[in-house]
């Protein structure tokens, strides 16, 4: 059997796997903002709703919270009295946005949190508004904090959107199955290693990308200012 | 030209302020002294709205606020004719040393970046930084994030300076470099508030001093008034105990 017959047959189901990725990326982010915005700033019932979706994200298992979305949605539109668009691609991709959202709320909140006391005194003192002092000083301090964090949780969700088979949607992982049993699940352990450097790599990348933010941050400013230290610096870790 | 009457404040059960009376004219240079924990800091806060008063009320030239009914203009309206710098610097990390005294300029008064550009760097020749302009709060020492802070408190062109005990946390050899920052501002007529440790230093440049006890305020007078012949047995108590360690 040849291997490189298969790479571009596993090859195939990665744009599958990185929409899905890529869209709770995107959806994720947004939940989160808004879920930190209100968990942050107390507002009351409304907040309490934020904390029950966070603890609803972090703590069911994400498997579980894609069989949740698969066969809850379809009767949450139906009860709208619409129809069921509901493929498992879809159903897969609204489960990981808000499992990601959840998450990525329990990063960017002890980030913000993080941001020294005086940082606001200072900024309000000079007359602020909230939203500028979010913008110019508290948010990108706290994006420094968030990072470390946010790049884990971006290799979570790489890992957790393996799981999207188990409701039918043919990612990578599905399709790496159906070539185990069309060869009459001879090379199982070829295709799984195959697999494993596929979602090595997709990790890699994404974290060599966080990287390069959190070395271009201004609070890191002594150990890497130019591009060639950034560069030297992101080789050295990968 | 500002005025705070019967400031009242607490922490929890922990009553910090108990009704301070304190009046500063224009071209004042006002030193606060007292134990630790008497409200200083808390009561120049107070002014910035950054501590929150239970009652009392301030009056800024015509700014008038009850602190019961705090409201969001006066606030700002007082935030913007003051500066604040402050014991632990609270220079913008995200930020170098002339963008931290650009942005307020930028963001807040809404002036070109040209012209904000210019007044930075007027105010950092100023404070002696201007070799370090395109530093990051990361790569300075304590006196330089100290002189940093002053140039973005200056720049925004205060009414009032407050100084919160702006040498307090530097190291004894940086505290000097501050002092003679300081003394150079206040003796350009700046109307200033300072609360300090430095006893010598506050009789050297202020007009008035200002001694806090248990949270009001219990003398005030000139610096020969109150340094040389102090007039209650707590404020010769204090005077002493700060001198012995000196």
């Amino acid at each position: 059997m040849d291997v490189s017959a298969m790479i571009p047959e596993l090859l195939s189901a990665l744009p599958l796997t990185l929409a899905i990725t890529f869209t709770a990326i995107i959806a994720g982010f947004c939940l989160a903002l808004l879920a930190t915005t209100l968990r942050v700033r107390r507002v009351p019932v409304i907040s309490h709703l934020a904390d029950l979706y966070v603890s609803y994200a972090r703590s069911v298992p994400v498997v579980l919270q894609l069989f949740v979305a698969f066969y809850g949605l379809p009767l949450l539109v139906v009860l709208f009295g619409s129809e069921d668009f509901f493929s498992p691609t879809i159903a897969a991709m609204v489960a990981l946005s808000f499992y990601h959202g959840g998450y990525l709320s329990e990063v960017m909140r002890p980030a913000y949190l993080a941001v020294d006391r005086g940082q606001h005194d200072a900024a309000d003192s000079l007359g602020y508004t909230f939203r500028q002092k979010i913008a110019r000083v508290v948010g990108p301090q706290a994006v420094h904090f968030a990072l470390p964090g946010y790049g884990n949780s971006i290799i979570y969700l790489i890992h957790n959107v393996a799981l999207v088979m188990y409701i039918g949607a043919a990612d990578v992982m599905a399709t790496a199955h159906l070539i185990m049993q069309r060869d009459y699940n001879q090379y199982q352990f070829e295709t799984y290693l195959v697999l494993a450097v596929i979602y090595a790599l997709m990790c890699l990348i994404a974290w060599l990308i966080v990287r390069f933010f959190e070395l271009r941050s201004p609070m890191q400013a002594p150990e890497a200012t130019t591009k060639a230290q950034i560069k030297n610096a992101l080789i050295a870790s990968a | 030209m500002l005025e705070l009457k019967d400031i009242r404040l607490s922490y929890g059960s922990t009553q910090v302020l108990n009704g301070v009376n304190l009046s500063v004219k224009r071209g004042d240079v006002a030193s606060i002294i007292g134990p630790s924990g008497t409200g200083k800091t808390t009561l120049l806060k107070c002014i910035n709205y950054l501590a929150k008063p239970s009652s009392g009320t301030i009056a800024f030239d015509q700014i008038q606020m009850d602190y019961q009914h705090a409201d969001k203009t006066a606030i700002q309206a007082i935030r913007l004719r003051t500066a604040m710098v402050f014991q632990q610097f609270n220079v913008f990390k995200n930020m170098t040393v002339i963008q931290n005294v650009m942005d307020p300029l930028v963001v807040v008064q809404r002036k070109s970046r040209e012209e904000a550009r210019e007044i930075a760097l007027r105010e950092l020749e100023r404070v002696g930084l201007s070799s370090k302009q395109d530093s990051y709060p990361s790569q300075l020492s304590g006196g330089q994030l100290q002189r940093t802070g002053i140039a973005r408190a200056l720049a925004v062109r205060p009414d009032v300076m407050l100084f919160d005990e702006p040498t307090s946390s530097l190291d004894p050899e940086l505290v000097g470099e501050v002092l003679k920052v300081i003394k150079d501002v206040t003796s350009s007529g700046i109307t200033s508030l300072l609360v300090t440790h430095e006893m010598q230093f506050a009789k050297s440049i202020s007009n008035r001093i200002i001694f806090m006890d248990r949270g009001v305020v219990a003398a005030d007078g000139s610096p020969t008034e109150i340094f040389d012949s102090p007039s209650s047995l707590r404020l010769a108590q204090f005077l002493n105990s700060e001198h012995s360690l000196q």
